[in-house]
């Protein structure tokens, strides 16, 4: 296989079944057909290692899906996916944290979840204390932190996990101003050291257009149109 | 493959201990809840039985205490396995990894205590005499058994639940009548033989007369009755492994 490619989807479809009320086994073997829904429709998709791709789209048009499958949170219903090199999804910073653990104790488990080693979490926990700056908090228990000092402490063990692949959506922008611009620079940082490939989903056209190369612009669950970052400016033509 | 396999151990035992030490974190007597409570019921349980047995059974406090830690490993593995996949929702969003260290990880964080209580009730079975050398191996091949059934089990329930909510409910109804179904509070020499097919059903009943064999010698479970248990937690532990694997590639979808 080709070395310099990151991620191809292949004839990627996604069909979530809906659920209106509250499954059970009785509903399932009493009414037997259940309702479906696709939420991605027959993506080709090829994105090369190192490039920087931005996902736009109105809502309901199946970004986060895309991101939850090229992640492998998700497996697609039906296509082919190939991903070379390690993913690492910065969707939900802090999910998986235990609020009684230590952020020490937490840093461990975040890290192996995200395929650390335990040796390589020993050798960084010094960097990841130091980006994520929660001084002496490091060793009280988690549910004394702020909600700021979790999100550092998040992406600190993501950036640090090594990834080839890095996946960013507009959550990114939940922290404070400060918090936006350090963890925007130590992305690019990522992308100058290691040639990290970065698939971000956002509506946010600024940050786009300062990390993007290429945008891809999902409508009606199907790529609508791939194009450099003048796609930009018609995307927000056509919602404004 | 081989570091796939080394993270997979990692993760697990990061994941027990997080269970082990999240669970007595802020309790005054900690570890000791987990011997009290067994404590608790056999007194109870021998007050009550030992008025309606007609052949009374040999040390039945001690026979009481082992049935006891084994079925409060199994039942507690069972309640908190089974909805532990809906509980850790934010976990499966979060990153791709084996979803099994999930469950695997609270059946082991039991797994810690069990073998704890265990070694404590040891002692006093040693001043009783009832350790025959020779029965030992049937208390190892009994936690072999024990550990088999329970994980291949809530692999099962914890994968179904996640589709299904109703399931955490049907296993706590389950588990009251599975208690009185397994002869713990009582020896299985009192069945008779025409419901004895409901036990060989259950695999807990030889786990439980193996290890009151081995710590106390008390009669062995039959060969029909070992082979048709082993054989349901073969069936039990592959289904639960299938089961998990097909279901855990889409339990986003759920949660």
């Amino acid at each position: 296989m080709d070395n310099s490619i990151a991620i191809k989807l292949m004839n990627i479809s996604k069909v979530y079944t809906i659920h209106h009320e509250k499954p059970t086994l009785v509903e399932k073997f009493i009414k037997g057909k259940e309702e479906h829904f696709t939420a991605l429709h027959n993506i080709n998709l090829t994105i090369k290692e190192g490039e920087r791709v931005g996902i736009i789209g109105p809502n309901g048009s199946g970004k986060t899906t895309l991101l939850k499958i090229i992640a492998s949170i998700t497996t697609p219903t039906s296509g082919k996916m190939i991903t070379n090199g390690k993913v690492v999804s910065l969707i939900d910073l802090e999910a998986g944290f235990h609020p009684d653990l230590s952020g020490y104790q937490n840093i461990f488990i975040n890290g192996m979840l995200l395929g650390m080693s335990k040796w390589e979490i020993y050798k960084k926990i010094k960097y990841i204390i130091q980006f994520a700056d929660i001084g002496q908090f490091i060793d009280t228990p988690l549910f004394t932190y702020s909600e700021g000092m979790k999100l550092r402490l998040g992406f600190s063990i993501a950036v640090h996990s090594d990834p080839d692949i890095v996946i960013l959506d507009e959550n990114l922008s939940t922290g404070d101003l400060d918090f936006q611009y350090k963890s925007m620079d130590r992305i690019k940082k990522l992308i100058k050291e290691k040639n990290v490939t970065v698939v971000y989903v956002s509506q946010n056209i600024y940050f786009l257009r300062m990390l993007c190369k290429k945008i891809i612009w999902l409508h009606n669950r199907k790529i609508f149109k791939v194009g450099d970052t003048s796609l930009l400016s018609k995307y927000a033509q056509c919602f404004n | 493959m081989q570091s796939e396999l080394k993270h997979f151990w990692e993760l697990l035992w990061a994941m027990t201990e997080k269970e082990l030490r999240a669970r007595y974190k802020y309790t005054i007597f900690g570890f000791f809840w987990l011997v009290a409570n067994p404590i608790l019921q056999m007194i109870v349980i021998y007050f009550v039985f030992s008025f309606f047995m007609k052949e009374p059974i040999q040390n039945y406090q001690y026979y009481l205490f082992v049935g006891l830690l084994v079925w409060n490993f199994f039942s507690l593995s069972l309640t908190k396995g089974t909805p532990c996949i809906v509980y850790e929702r934010s976990l499966i969003k979060k990153a791709r990894f084996p979803r099994a260290v999930i469950p695997v990880s609270i059946i082991l964080s039991n797994v810690v205590h069990f073998l704890l209580a265990l070694i404590l009730f040891i002692i006093p079975v040693l001043f009783l005499g009832t350790i025959v050398p020779s029965h030992i191996p049937s208390i190892f091949f009994g936690l072999v058994l024990l550990l088999t059934f329970t994980s291949g089990l809530t692999l099962l329930t914890s994968a179904l639940n996640v589709r299904f909510r109703d399931v955490s409910f049907f296993v706590q109804a389950l588990l009251i009548i599975w208690f009185y179904a397994t002869p713990i509070v009582y020896s299985i020499t009192v069945i008779p033989y025409k419901f004895m097919w409901l036990w060989r059903l259950n695999p807990m009943t030889s786990v439980v007369q193996l290890m009151q064999y081995g710590f106390l010698n008390a009669p062995p479970p039959g060969i029909g009755m070992l082979s048709a248990n082993i054989l349901t937690t073969i069936l039990i532990f592959s289904l639960g492994i299938m089961i998990f694997r097909s279901e855990s590639k889409n339990f986003d979808d759920w949660l």
